[in-house]
């Protein structure tokens, strides 16, 4: 048996840098959550089946719980706290608000950073798109008609080199 | 849920890859960690190396002189489900790619990581830290939960790919300690729920190769859900259809089922009624009633042998309708 | 009535803006210096004696500091329902049996998760193994394993009853021998589960002050108060359950918990704060899920379709302990009794014990197992006497002023209202049965159903107050105990409070959910926030707002009558030079009036004059003043070929007073449809002696994006909640996954003749009736 062994790493969150020990088996939820004290990418299960932990590698939607954080340096992560980091909201978080596909919140995180994803990608996505991007998302509140309003509206919203 | 504690080696070739697995004591592969991790933290395994080739390169996909198509296992799924190539060339593989999961599992999941998954049952693939302690066969122990009175194994092979490949009569490049040899998709597969995969403990694969194909051909890949993502298949089937230059006699049909049983299976059956028929509507359906025949068809996750026989019919209708839709050029 | 500037709109929420950046801190979000984690260790048997625990082994494991069982507690139960006739009846750690597979034998804190794992695993318990039972059914019988002694007043020689409901008016038997038609039929509804996305979480921190800080994710934190410090027999005063944001609850976070407790316990043994975040395949497996339902059900009725007489019969599978099944049999009565006029009416309900985790209120509380039964039934009825099924509901439908059996008075009632838009709406009688006879993969249907809710009914802590508080500048802060768990609670109350005072929402700051700082709340659910807290709220404003007219008339050298308000402002009405803003009269008031700086109090219970709630074995007894109607209308469409059902479209023409935030409303509309046709399809809690075989998001499938269905909805007879007061509101966030679950079953035997009389409406069920399978 051996002990519990860190490795020095540096992650790139939101633009800034942070320096930490993490030992292999911390996931990035984890690292994200208990030791940054970013708490707004959230756990609903911990085992990558209710989209609640996606944020952004590269600019393509993961799902932290099911990523080592040592696996994470020199790449690009974007989690929620991110969006609107100069106090101004993004068209995704602005149409969500608008359109009030925000009920307990808990999923918001994650259909916020998987809808910002897709409208980067697809910045005209039809209904078909939006369902391929976000039903790897629960949401037990809205019943996601809103939320599909929302990313509807983001789009027409979006501007076009972002 | 968390992970167990464990180390990590990052090889640098899939020799290096293998010769760790044979050497580290109680190692496992890991390449988008969306099939191991999960079972890691339900107590299935706690393997403590991981071999990780997360990170590694990944080669595109390259078409030889011969007009083979040759896939890097470690391609993300959003990768196989996207690429040109395949789209153009393996569109069957593209099409059971884009069904598999959500978005952000086929960004982190790789083709190689799909074939080698593990069997399922509901039994297994949960904590046992207060309910079904006892081992069953599939945890090492002497039974089962789900058919008590059985001696065997029920878990299911639940892989969207597998069937896919199986009709593409794709072969896989393995790299092994021993070092490097070549199977057919079949032979990856043992059928054996308590050991679906054939590979020896100190292999990796590392290439999924698609022969070409030529003259007229058409795929089409149904997946049966309760919900539409987000779920493993109640029955999955893939089609491809090669015909004759009239578009509509079938020279040869390949039909591969899986999710109902320890592998993928081809449905000899029905290949056999539809060579050389013509691909009607009314051809089609009298195929679909064909498919359970011979077929080992068992019921699992709450769908019963009975409801899982008549849904697969319904799949297969579908998929063969698209299929020779796709020759036709239809939408 | 003047001008409506807050109530009515579509207002954001007030808490939006937090949760959409990630910045809404929730229980699991709480870091404590030096917390510990918490585990449980929990009964691998459904039903065995407790022998011996030994835990020396365990505390051995580096990093445990502290292991609790029963025997570290004072042994005080607790229960859903705590009254004479149904006293508490749970140990928070079992005594000296455990009657559930999950349930909660003891607890560690450790400085990590590895080692209190670790010490789980290395605690010892000696079990004696019992015989179980897990059927409802079977456990009643003679001969069944005795999980508690029968109900004492329940002497009909039948085991296993946690309680009964029975109650009857009229004459059932002359009522069957009027009737032209009788029919009966047996509905079962099953087990499904709330699917909350934030999981349970607790963090509790007991200070060197002797207080006990509690941060937990729930429905209402006076409830939960009043348990902690009863078990834990702290005084009230000593426990504090504080504010944070919840993630989704829908009725499976109200009563006491056993992580809650034991996160207490742990911190006052080790002095240092203690988290327990229930796993999600723990609440999978060994948390509260719905309330499984089996309603047998005779109706019979006139030729015309008239009622004159139905006898109901109930059973319920509470679990191993009463849970909520003593109120589940009771409000099965309830949703029977209200829609309709039933002249001779006989129920009898039983709440029995199994070998189940505990089950509990799920958005509804049995209005969706009951009205699935009796709206199914009355179709067939309908079919059989050639009568549409619009007719038939029109016909039997209660109306405004109507006195219901138990007293109560429906006031005003739009069900026939609903009934005849919705018809209009979606041309119901031209599309029902006009796909007969056609052939082809996909068969469409249309069905309805109807139903009825009710808010704000008594139970503790009974009522809610609000504090209304003026600060210098003439904003206010809102004070209220009221638990926003997603259905938007501080930003309709902030809505009020901004009418009654005329004052912008951005002006308003709300202080909610601490049991220290705010008034007492009724708690969520029940669905009582817009209609007890709401009205709080509009009577503390009111008294700021007379302050301030009464001030402001003195200043002026007018009369309060002839004060109006307006954008902070007080006026003499038509002088609008003659005026005081807030912030002045409030200096003002602190000047002239020795110091008193407005604060507006206000508080509101229903049936103010009913010393109690209703009896729940007799039903005697007055209810509340609030009853909601609604009809739905579902659109499915069935795949025949694989049985799988999808909900095209859901109508709900509603009565539920005046919407408070229209925007609001619609959420909670498209949630509850989006939660019915989960019910109705494809999530299943599947069990197997008392074990669950599918704890994951994966295999309890709950509807995905894909599976969302297009929701309308019509508002019938709003203008009558604006008559005699500005604003009347009555309830929506329980009331709409009942009647849609019904028409769905009517739909389905439209689209394809298949009637169903079990949920979930499963694709084998459909091809089974269809002949395709056998």
């Amino acid at each position: 048996m051996f002990t519990n062994q860190k490795q020095l790493l540096e992650l790139s969150i939101n633009g800034e840098s942070y320096e930490l020990a993490a030992a292999c088996q911390e996931t990035l939820l984890e690292v994200l959550r208990n030791r940054l004290g970013l708490t707004g990418t959230k756990e609903g299960c911990g085992t990558g089946e209710c989209g609640s932990c996606t944020v952004l590698l590269e600019g393509e939607p993961v799902l932290a719980c099911l990523l080592l954080a040592v696996d994470c340096e020199n790449k690009r992560i974007e989690t929620i706290e991110g969006q609107s980091l100069e106090g101004i909201m993004t068209p995704v978080q602005e149409a969500f608000l608008e359109k009030g596909a925000v009920q307990c919140g808990f999923c918001t995180p994650g259909m916020v950073m998987a809808s910002t994803a897709l409208l980067k990608r697809n910045p005209d996505p039809g209904r078909e798109d939006i369902m391929e991007s976000l039903e790897g998302h629960l949401c037990r509140c809205t019943g996601y008609n809103k939320i599909m309003e929302s990313v509807q509206h983001a789009a027409k919203s979006y501007p076009e080199k972002k | 849920m968390y992970l167990p504690r464990f180390m990590i080696e990052r090889p640098e070739s899939p020799e290096e890859a293998a010769t760790l697995l044979k050497v580290r004591k109680n190692s496992h592969l890991v390449a988008g960690g969306t099939e191991l991790f999960p079972r890691m933290k339900y107590g299935l395994c706690s393997p403590e190396i991981i071999i990780s080739l997360k990170g590694s390169r990944v080669s595109a996909p390259q078409i030889t002189p011969e007009g083979m198509l040759v896939l890097d296992a470690k391609m993300s799924l959003t990768a196989v489900n996207a690429s040109p190539e395949i789209v153009e060339k393996a569109p069957l593989l593209a099409m059971a790619a884009g069904r598999v999961a959500t978005r952000e599992i086929r960004n982190m999941g790789t083709l190689g990581g799909n074939l080698c998954q593990e069997t399922r049952c509901l039994y297994f693939n949960q904590k046992h830290t207060f309910q079904f302690r006892e081992p069953c066969f599939k945890r090492g122990g002497e039974a089962c939960y789900f058919i008590p009175k059985g001696n065997r194994c029920w878990a299911v092979f639940m892989s969207d790919l597998a069937p896919a490949l199986f009709c593409l009569d794709a072969s896989v490049n393995i790299v092994g300690s021993g070092g490097v040899r070549q199977i057919e998709i079949h032979e990856l597969y043992t059928h054996d729920p308590l050991k679906p995969i054939s590979l020896k403990p100190d292999e990796i694969i590392t290439k999924i190769i698609i022969p070409k194909n030529e003259g007229p051909s058409g795929s089409g890949f149904a997946k049966f859900t309760m919900r539409g993502g987000m779920e493993f298949a109640g029955v999955n089937v893939g089609v491809f259809v090669e015909t004759e230059n009239d578009l509509r006699t079938c020279k040869e049909a390949k039909v591969a089922v899986g999710a109902v049983s320890g592998g993928p299976q081809r449905a000899s059956a029905v290949e056999a009624f539809l060579k050389n028929k013509g691909l009607t509507d009314d051809v089609i359906h009298a195929a679909s009633r064909e498919i359970p025949e011979n077929l080992k068809i068992v019921p699992h996750h709450g769908y019963s042998k009975g409801y899982l026989t008549e849904c697969l019919k319904s799949q297969a209708k579908t998929a063969l309708t698209d299929a020779t839709n796709a020759i036709i050029g239809a939408t | 009535m003047g001008d409506l500037d807050y109530v009515g709109k579509r207002i954001l929420r007030k808490d939006g803006p937090e949760k959409v950046t990630g910045k809404a801190i929730y229980s699991v979000d709480i870091q404590l210096r030096g917390k510990l984690v918490g585990r449980i260790l929990r009964s691998p048997h459904a039903h065995a004696r407790i022998l011996n625990i030994d835990t020396r082994r365990a505390l051995q494991v580096p990093g445990v500091k502290a292991i609790i069982t029963a025997k570290d507690t004072l042994g005080i139960k607790h229960g859903f329902v705590e009254t004479p006739r149904y006293p508490a009846d749970q140990y928070p750690l079992a005594m000296d049996k455990v009657r559930f597979v999950g349930e909660e034998v003891a607890a560690v804190a450790a400085t990590d998760r590895y080692a209190a794992d670790e010490a789980l695993e290395l605690i010892e318990v000696e079990y004696e193994v019992l015989p179980a039972v897990f059927d409802p059914e079977e456990a009643m019988l003679s001969g069944a394993p005795e999980i508690h002694p029968t109900h004492p007043k329940v002497k009909e020689g039948l085991l296993n009853i946690g309680g009964k409901t029975a109650t009857a008016w009229g004459d059932v038997e002359a009522g069957f021998r009027e009737a032209d038609y009788i029919r009966e039929d047996r509905f079962e509804s099953h087990l499904r589960t709330h699917g909350y996305l934030e999981p349970q979480a607790t963090v509790a921190s007991f200070g060197s002050d002797g207080k006990l800080n509690v941060w937990t994710s729930s429905q209402g934190p006076f409830i939960k108060r009043a348990k902690l410090a009863k078990t834990l027999g702290l005084p009230q005063s000593s426990v504090r359950v504080r504010k944070a944001y919840v993630g989704g609850a829908f009725g499976g976070k109200i009563d006491l918990f056993s992580h809650e407790f034991c996160a207490a316990l742990l911190s006052m043994k080790t002095s240092r704060p203690v988290e327990i975040i229930a796993t999600r395949e723990e609440i999978f497996t060994a948390y509260r899920h719905g309330q499984p339902l089996i309603v047998t059900i005779k109706t019979g009725v006139k030729k015309d379709g008239t009622i004159v007489a139905q006898q109901l019969k109930t059973i319920n599978n509470s679990g191993a302990y009463r849970g909520s099944g003593v109120v589940v049999i009771f409000l099965a009565w309830g949703f029977t009794m209200v829609p309709y006029r039933v002249p001779n009416l006989k129920y009898d309900g039983y709440s029995v014990y199994t070998n189940n985790p505990i089950r509990t209120p799920q958005r509804g509380h049995g209005a969706p197992q009951l009205r699935f039964a009796v709206e199914s039934q009355l179709d067939m009825i309908a079919e059989e006497l050639g009568l549409d099924p619009m007719e038939i509901r029109l016909k039997n439908a209660r109306n405004s002023g109507e006195m219901l059996p138990n007293g109560d008075n429906v006031h005003n009632c739009g069900l026939k209202d609903c009934l005849l838009d919705i018809s209009k709406h979606t041309d119901f009688k031209n599309k029902y049965g006009s796909h007969k006879g056609e052939s082809g993969r996909f068969q469409k249907g249309i069905g309805v159903g109807v139903s009825s809710y009710f808010g704000g009914s008594l139970i503790y802590p009974n009522s809610s107050s609000v504090l209304v508080k003026m600060n210098d500048d003439g904003s206010v802060t809102l004070l209220t105990g009221a638990m926003d768990i997603g259905q938007g609670a501080e930003t309709i109350l902030s809505q009020i409070v901004a009418e009654e005072l005329k004052i912008p929402m951005e002006e308003i700051r709300v202080v909610a959910a601490d049991t220290e700082t705010t008034p007492v709340d009724i708690g969520s659910w029940i669905s009582g926030n817009a209609y007890v807290c709401g009205n709080a709220a509009r009577v503390a404003a009111g008294d700021v707002r007379e302050k301030l007219k009464a001030l402001a008339a003195e200043e002026l050298e007018a009369n309060a009558e002839d004060m109006v308000v307006q954008d902070k402002r007080v006026y003499v009405k038509g002088s609008p030079d003659q005026t005081l803003s807030y912030a002045r009269l409030v200096a003002l008031s602190i000047q002239k009036h020795r110091g008193d700086p407005i604060i507006g109090n206000g508080h509101w219970r229903t049936m103010r004059d009913e010393p109690t709630h209703p009896s729940l074995a007799s039903t005697k007894g007055r209810w509340t003043e609030n009853y909601a109607f609604d009809a739905q209308t579902a659109e499915v469409e069935v795949d025949t070929e694989t049985g799988k059902v999808k909900l095209l479209k859901a109508v709900t023409a509603h009565d539920c007073g005046f919407p408070i935030n229209p925007l609001l409303v619609e959420g909670q509309i498209d949630g509850q449809i989006s939660m019915a046709l989960g019910h109705a399809f494809m999530e299943e809690i599947m069990m197997e002696e008392g074990r669950t075989l599918n704890p994951s998001w994966l295999d309890y499938r709950m509807p995905s994006i894909r599976n969302m269905a297009e929701s309308e909805h019509l508002d019938v007879i709003t203008e009558q909640y604006r008559i005699g007061k500005p604003y009347r509101t009555k309830e929506v966030g329980e009331g709409y996954v009942s009647a849609i679950l019904a028409a769905i079953a009517n739909a389905i035997y439209d689209a394809v003749g298949v009637r169903l009389f079990s949920t979930p409406f499963t694709p084998e069920k459909i091809l089974k009736g269809l002949g395709k399978i056998k």
